[in-house]
């Protein structure tokens, strides 16, 4: 089987996967697992390169395949991490697989966040949900990149508190936060036990510690925030030309090519997949129906 | 470019030696209405006069279904099952289709090209076949009525045969040994004549001008009325997409065998006209309606293709007059743009 390191090189099958063994998995919620895989071969374990916001296609044989966002650092080679909800069909098995089990894998695939456009700025990461997942590779990056980056101030909301994923491991990073300018905003939007903050993302932006005219946004979560935070992020200064969101759809070949993905009108017609899933604010805002 | 003639009856000898070369397809009367592709067995029963086939050309690239993968679930492991390099050569591809195939091409041979498409692609031979247009036929304002590229050979119909437009090397490789012998050089009235058909074929169509603007008044008019009114009548069959030559939607699945141990990743159209196409986990919908289907397809159809700068839509009135509920998409798009009729 020809197990292809880059799969832009045109050369080798696109859709083939790379065997990837899973090394450890930790659940961070009811629902939510997160799993380190490494691949097989150390040639693509060593040259495997993504961006942050970037998906890979997960495979299990006899199931079928599911894209799911890289969550770690892309700066930490070898592994990467995955943070996959229990939500169907292939998703729960992936909830079953132990540590020593191989997964095929593809990808990365799609455009990613563009970090160099955010170097010098400050960073704002509203997160929703899952949204957290490819979030924490955006934050990761800058954590790992710390002196291209101005002030952070991450958003991580959930409808409930223990649905709040990476919640320790962000709390843990308020120890040395303070003096590095980060500032970790953790809320439960529907959850009147938790003992933390309450509200949506929008409702929390006196805690948000950037610079507005050079900051630099990516939010990923439900349309409905998005159109709540564009509103609210334009009132209050923030350049548009740095506003990033994701989209989710049906993805089957991530790729381009099997159709499930696609959105926009005649003039802007787009696959999530290949043209996104990360789009700017002005995309978002002038072709019909992304949102 | 290079034009030689050919004789009605040299034709058919002519395809007779194409089939020494590969498996020969052409269009074949396969019912009292319909036409498609078939093999061709006896030359006679080739059909050089017809307005589409029930099924698109695109399936001899990119077939209904094929397996991509068998698999072994103990080794974790995917064999390719790459096609045959088997040449493949299609007779008769009229205009709009070869347009459409290069609008997959585009897709499907990018800068991740599809192994299975590629492949049968070069392994494929088109010949281009000149038709005469029908009321359901728009290519012309789609401006696909006149093929520059995407055929190895054109035959263009003259009163006593065709006149040949050879457009590829491997055109010329066809025509090079019959040269002088089935081949004959073209004279000032078969140029005569193919300006005649030309022009009368032109005058045969319902529609006149081109469409270019349609897709700012598709999406300047997004909540027509006419979306409601027709998507109403839709059976959310499919028919539409599965005739389309430029439809080129797919979902995956894996088969495995009854012990597990093995099986099968196969590939086969899909349709946007499904519910199922739109659903992801959750039971969340993102084309949750009849109407957002019919809407999607409408949008995706009129989209341009940067490759052909035309779009994805050629004209060929398959979705129309297969459409079980007689949904006339010429007409809708010409209601969407305001276009009247006659010239636009
Ligand atoms: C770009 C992108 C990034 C994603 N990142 C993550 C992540 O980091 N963590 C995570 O838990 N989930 C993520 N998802 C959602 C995840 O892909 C779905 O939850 C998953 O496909 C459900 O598959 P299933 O077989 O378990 O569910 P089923 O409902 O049984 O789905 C059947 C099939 O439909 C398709 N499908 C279903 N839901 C989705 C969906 N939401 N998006 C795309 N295809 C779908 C898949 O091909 C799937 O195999 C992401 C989706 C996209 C599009
Ligand atoms: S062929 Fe007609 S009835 Fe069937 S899905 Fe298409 S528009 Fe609807
Ligand atoms: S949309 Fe209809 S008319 Fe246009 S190419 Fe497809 S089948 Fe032909
Ligand atoms: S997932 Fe197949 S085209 Fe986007």
């Amino acid at each position: 089987m020809s197990q292809s390191k880059t799969q832009d090189e045109g050369k080798e099958n696109i859709y083939d996967t790379a065997k990837c063994r899973l090394l450890r998995k930790y659940k961070l919620s009811e629902s939510d697992k997160l799993f380190l895989f490494r691949f097989e071969d150390p040639e693509i374990a060593t040259n495997w390169r993504f961006k942050p916001g970037q998906f890979v296609e997960v495979s299990l044989l006899g199931l079928g395949e599911v894209p799911i966002s890289i969550c770690s650092s892309a700066r930490r080679m070898g592994f990467f991490e995955l943070c996959i909800r229990n939500a169907g069909r292939v998703t729960s098995q992936i909830h079953k697989l132990q540590p020593g089990s191989l997964v095929g894998i593809r990808g990365p695939y799609g455009n990613g966040f563009p970090m160099e456009q955010f170097y010098n700025r400050d960073l704002l990461l509203v997160a929703a949900g899952l949204g957290m997942a490819p979030l924490r590779s955006v934050f990761l990056y800058a954590i790992d990149n710390r002196w291209l980056f101005g002030n952070i101030t991450i958003i991580n909301s959930a409808k409930f508190g223990n649905e709040l994923l990476f919640k320790r491991e962000l709390e843990a990073m308020k120890d040395i936060a303070t003096a590095e300018d980060i500032s970790i905003v953790q809320t439960a939007t529907r959850d009147p036990d938790f003992k933390g903050l309450h509200g949506r993302a929008t409702s929390h932006f006196e805690k948000v510690n950037v610079d507005p005219k050079n900051c630099a946004v990516a939010m990923c979560g439900p349309p409905a925030m998005y159109k709540g935070m564009f509103e609210e992020l334009i009132a209050r200064g923030y350049d548009p030309r740095y506003i990033f969101v994701t989209l989710e759809r049906r993805m089957k070949c991530g790729v381009g090519k099997c159709g499930h993905c696609n959105i926009g009108t005649a003039t802007s017609w787009k696959y999530a997949c290949k043209d996104g899933p990360v789009f700017d604010y002005y995309a978002i805002t002038s072709i019909p129906g992304l949102i | 470019m290079r034009y030689v003639k050919i004789s009605k009856q040299n034709t058919y000898e002519f395809l007779e030696r194409l089939k020494k070369i590969g498996t020969l397809y052409a269009p074949h009367k396969i019912s009292e209405k319909f036409f498609d592709f078939c093999e061709v067995d006896d030359v006679k029963d080739v059909m050089f006069e017809y307005q589409r086939t029930i099924r698109p050309p695109r399936r001899f690239f990119y077939p209904e279904r094929e397996v991509l993968f068998t698999f072994d679930t103990r080794k974790v492991e995917l064999y390719e099952n790459l096609p045959s390099d088997k040449k493949q050569i299609l007779f008769g591809v009229h205009s709009c289709d070869i347009v459409a195939l290069r609008t997959m091409d585009s897709k499907f041979i990018d800068d991740q090209p599809d192994p299975y498409y590629k492949s049968r692609r070069e392994n494929g031979i088109v010949i281009g076949l000149s038709c005469l247009p029908d009321e359901y036929c728009f290519c012309n304002v789609r401006r696909v009525e006149f093929v520059d590229a995407g055929f190895d050979l054109f035959f263009h119909e003259l009163p006593d045969g065709f006149l040949v437009r050879v457009g590829t090397v491997v055109g010329h490789k066809l025509v090079d040994p019959y040269e002088g012998e089935l081949f004959e050089e073209v004279c000032p009235d078969d140029t005569e004549n193919m300006s005649k058909f030309e022009e009368k074929r032109t005058s045969m169509f319902t529609t006149q001008g081109n469409w270019d603007n349609l897709r700012y008044f598709m999406e300047l008019r997004l909540n027509h009325p006419m979306y409601i009114r027709e998507s109403e009548k839709c059976l959310g069959c499919g028919n539409c997409t599965l005739t389309c030559p430029s439809c080129k939607c797919y979902d995956v699945q894996d088969i495995p065998s009854i012990d597990g141990r093995t099986g099968e990743r196969i590939r086969f159209w899909d349709s946007c006209q499904f519910r199922s196409h739109g659903l992801v986990a959750g039971d969340h919908n993102f084309r949750e309606t009849k109407q957002d289907r019919f809407h999607n397809r409408y949008q995706c159809k009129n989209s341009y293709c940067s490759a052909t700068t035309t779009s994805f839509c050629v004209g060929c009135g398959r979705c129309t007059y297969f459409c079980p509920a007689d949904i006339q998409f010429k007409k809708n798009l010409m209601e969407i743009a305001g276009y009247k009729g006659g010239y636009s």
